[in-house]
């Protein structure tokens, strides 16, 4: 966008040119002077578009939504959670009084050789 | 360029894996046949917290640290032959997929059982516990921050 004092030094033809919207050809040795974008910045942005496509699209596949709450009632929930953890000590006391008499067997037979 | 493509590629997967847990297997099964599923919801965990500990109290064990720690809770028991098959396919395929370390498992004929965690020596993140049975499979999974020696506290006594 030109300033106001550029405009003011422009000459009479060149405000007629703007004035009648005409183009103004390029130089035939202007191209080379053109400021080339460096190949391996170009390709890091292409490569990190694609990355962020594929991260995203990933994401939405694997995106699982909420599911609904079993329980309205917190007292019910935790009863529920209650109830699970007692399950699980007990399979975890089961599991653990098979480890202490495979020991004692394993102790029996070292003492006897 | 090509580190850098490397680089952001493994970030977009790393920020999906964070995303894996017991819920997918959760929505995929929870309304099959034969199924009993229980979810429990972090909001859920926020109003089970807002219960006085004093209530929360069990006579012998105190659960209320431990629950008020976690964030999201799974259960799926599975009977029927079918879904029990692919349950099990799903499961171990993600808990080999996750960072889920061992931390007990117990066999008994065919009878299994398996309890899986993720987290520290001090936190545990991530909690499944699995039990196959003949006729019934058991999945349970728990996220958030549990204190690891309350909850392997409270495994040790039989709560009731």
């Amino acid at each position: 966008m030109k300033r106001i004092q550029d405009i003011e030094k422009l000459s009479v033809v060149e405000l007629e040119r703007i004035g009648a919207d005409e183009s103004i050809p390029v130089p035939a040795d202007w191209h080379p002077l053109l400021p080339r974008r460096n190949t391996a910045a170009r390709w890091s942005v292409a490569a990190a578009a694609v990355a962020v496509l594929i991260g995203l699209g990933w994401f939405g596949f694997q995106y699982e939504p909420a599911p609904k709450d079993t329980f309205d009632d917190p007292y019910l929930a935790y009863a529920a959670i209650e109830k699970t953890m007692a399950r699980m000590s007990v399979d975890v006391n089961q599991a653990v009084i098979k480890v202490t008499e495979a020991e004692q067997r394993l102790g029996q037979i070292y003492k006897q050789r | 360029m090509k580190k850098l493509f490397i680089l952001l590629l493994l970030l977009g997967f790393g920020v999906t894996a964070l995303a894996q847990n017991g819920r997918q297997l959760y929505n995929k099964y929870s309304d099959s046949p034969g199924v009993e599923a229980i979810y429990i919801s972090p909001t859920m965990f926020k109003r089970i917290g807002i219960i006085p500990d004093m209530e929360l109290n069990d006579k012998d064990v105190n659960l209320s640290h431990v629950i008020k720690s976690m964030t999201g809770f799974y259960s799926l028991s599975a009977s029927n032959a079918k879904v029990r098959e692919a349950l099990r396919k799903d499961i171990d395929k993600y808990i080999q997929s996750s960072d889920y370390e061992l931390l007990m498992e117990s066999k008994d004929d065919d009878e299994i059982m398996r309890i899986y965690i993720v987290g520290d020596e001090e936190t545990i993140t991530s909690f499944v516990m699995l039990e196959y049975e003949d006729d019934e499979i058991n999945f349970i999974s728990i996220d958030g921050n549990m204190n690891r020696a309350q909850m392997e506290d409270l495994l040790a006594k039989t709560v009731k």
